[in-house]
């Protein structure tokens, strides 16, 4: 093996050295990962495009830690709307298990499901499937149609019995009605 | 909002044509009556009726044995003007008109839909046709994912539709006419096909804020299953290809045209090439994000490579050249050339005469309401519609990942690369689902 060069010490610029202003204006650079939490609808998304290279480039060894840098995005204050959203696309390509406890908090909420399905439908991991069987009793309206179909198209029998109970409550809308009468024939289709 | 289903109440009182009598008795459906009866006419609506939708609409008018009996469109604007098409065209004021696509297809009295919808929609306004027993022409590209053709596929088989896919080229006569050269061996052997498609549009770097919605446009219906973007005038109507949230840009716009005639001619309708690999630009801010330089290669497990890119000459065409052992010949909506005029004579010559002679339509309409009264497949029957969007979707996804990527055709899945397997499908928002 070589030898380890011993550690630099930090350079310290004299204030009267030309090259302070440039290494000043370069750290001070803003970090992409820290900038995706601010995204919003028109702004630029400059940051969020060399995020998005960066984890589609990844080496699979390199993706545990960008999956961590995302999770860290996600929990960021002042995270917008649609910078959640984009973090949670962003682990649909390379989220793991790890990543489910966060994303499925958002599943308990109907103004943030989506974008949490938008995330964990890709992650074939049984932690999934137990997150959305959860937060079937959470949701309501579109979102919870959604979820339905999310199970149907993993293939989550574990599910049947509460889809075919949805199925005939009369007090769910017609539009979870029908997404557990088209689930329930997808997942006994199967059998 | 927009309940999966609609009861039958709803759907009565939803209806623009609130007297069901008065919609519905004039124009008995084709299936009444069985649908080989040929002088039964076949009866149509509209799902979409921008753009594209005004020349099929105008085409379909001319036609004797259709009856177009309603229109739908989230765009008022739109709606209104189709509707007044179609019964101007007809001289009546029967055409019905909708906001929601649900409606239309519940009709037991349509026969077959035509999906002109942003690519965004096209399954699941397809697969709910069909659910509802319809035959459907769906406009190209197919659909927006991979996965979304297969299960546009699967229901087409399942519910016994006819589905014939909007790639107009297969009907005609200087297309065919060089696939099925070029299937019978006229080039010698093939070596590789090079397909051009016109660049990206002006609005490339368009910066974009939210705008009060139109009045009369339900946009919340018009994103659909994609994530929620609020409207912009230059989001909406034809731009949408622009962005990938809905389209996959010129990739799937022209590339569905000509790399549908490589497939054809190479006799890979239901399978595809083994390898993709992909080089292109997208803009990295501002509203639009669908590649503003295209360039892939496919190669196919024969050997052949199959490379589409832009092109920067100002044609608004795309053209397809086919090399092998006797030269070159390369075709287009405007022109056929080759090598050698020999070998365009030849092309002319033999057409109908080789050991393999490709199916003939002349009129992609035509070949639609034929195969809906036989049950027979369409020329561009939705497998090979899904072949080659699939082939547009896989330069899409290996010009993002910047890598050669390998590809099974039988099983549709990538073999070595995760990240690709998860761009071949997408979450829907609620209530959508393919299911």
């Amino acid at each position: 093996m070589a030898e380890k060069s011993p550690a630099r010490p930090p350079r310290v610029r004299s204030e009267n050295d030309p090259f302070r202003a440039y290494e000043e204006q370069f750290v001070a650079s803003p970090d992409p990962w820290a900038e995706i939490a601010k995204l919003d609808h028109g702004s630029d998304r400059t940051f969020g495009s060399t995020v998005r290279a960066m984890v589609m480039n990844a080496e699979p060894a390199q993706r545990p830690a960008m999956e961590a840098k995302l999770l860290a995005a996600l929990a960021a204050p002042g995270l917008t709307p649609v910078g959640q959203l984009f973090v949670c696309r962003m682990l649909a390509l390379i989220g793991t298990a790890k990543c489910v406890p966060a994303v499925a908090a958002l599943l308990l909420d109907n103004a943030t499901a989506d974008a949490a399905r938008f995330a964990l439908d890709a992650i074939e991991d049984p932690a999934v499937d137990a997150a959305y069987r959860g937060a079937l009793g959470k949701l309501g309206g579109n979102a919870k149609a959604g979820l339905i179909g999310s199970i149907a198209q993993r293939g989550d029998r574990g599910a049947l019995e509460a889809l075919k109970a949805m199925q005939a409550d009369a007090k769910e809308p017609a539009a979870v009605r029908t997404a557990a009468a088209r689930a329930v024939e997808r997942l006994t289709a199967k059998s | 909002m927009n309940p999966l289903f609609l009861s039958r109440r709803a759907f009565l009182r939803n209806t623009s044509l609130v007297s069901a009598a008065a919609a519905f008795p004039a124009i008995l459906p084709s299936r009444m009556f069985g649908q080989t009866a040929p002088s039964k006419k076949i009866t149509i609506g509209f799902i979409g009726t921008g753009n594209i939708a005004q020349g099929h609409l105008e085409t379909l008018l001319g036609f004797d044995d259709v009856r177009i009996l309603a229109v739908c469109d989230v765009d008022k604007t739109h709606r209104d003007l189709a509707a007044a098409k179609v019964n101007t065209g007809y001289g009546n004021r029967d055409c019905a008109a909708y906001n929601d696509f649900r409606e239309l297809t519940a009709r037991p009295d349509i026969d077959a839909v035509m999906v002109c919808t942003p690519d965004n929609w096209h399954a699941l306004n397809a697969i709910e046709a069909m659910r509802n027993g319809k035959d459907v022409y769906v406009e190209k590209p197919l659909t927006l994912t991979i996965e979304e053709g297969r299960a546009l596929v699967a229901a087409a088989r399942k519910y016994g539709r006819v589905a014939q896919t909007g790639t107009q080229q297969r009907s005609s006569r200087r297309f065919h006419d060089t696939a099925e050269f070029i299937r019978n061996g006229g080039m010698g052997k093939l070596s590789r096909i090079e397909i051009l498609i016109p660049a990206n549009n002006k609005y490339v770097g368009a910066n974009w804020k939210p705008e009060a919605v139109p009045a009369g446009l339900d946009w919340d219906l018009w994103v659909g299953p994609a994530p929620f973007q609020p409207y912009t005038r230059q989001g909406c109507h034809y731009n949408f290809r622009f962005i990938l949230d809905y389209a996959a840009g010129q990739v799937t716009n022209w590339g569905a045209h000509y790399i549908d005639i490589a497939q054809w001619a190479l006799g890979m309708d239901e399978s595809g090439p083994v390898e993709v690999v992909g080089d292109g630009e997208f803009p990295t801010t501002g509203l639009f994000s669908t590649a503003t330089k295209v360039d892939f290669t496919c190669r196919y497990a024969s050997g052949v490579t199959l490379r589409c890119r832009t092109r920067y000459d100002g044609i608004s065409d795309g053209n397809v050249r086919f090399f092998g052992d006797r030269g070159w010949v390369d075709v287009s909506r405007s022109a056929s050339k080759a090598s050698g005029p020999e070998l365009l004579k030849e092309i002319a010559a033999q057409a109908g005469k080789g050991a393999v002679k490709l199916p003939v339509s002349l009129n992609h309409h035509d070949n639609f309401l034929q195969a809906i009264r036989t049950r027979g497949r369409p020329i561009s029957d939705v497998e090979f519609g899904h072949r080659t969007t699939s082939i547009c979707n896989l330069g899409n996804i290996a010009m993002q990942l910047k890598r050669p990527l390998k590809w099974d055709p039988v099983a549709e899945r990538f073999t070595d690369d995760a990240v690709a397997n998860r761009m071949r499908g997408r979450s829907m928002r609620g209530p959508w689902s393919l299911v």
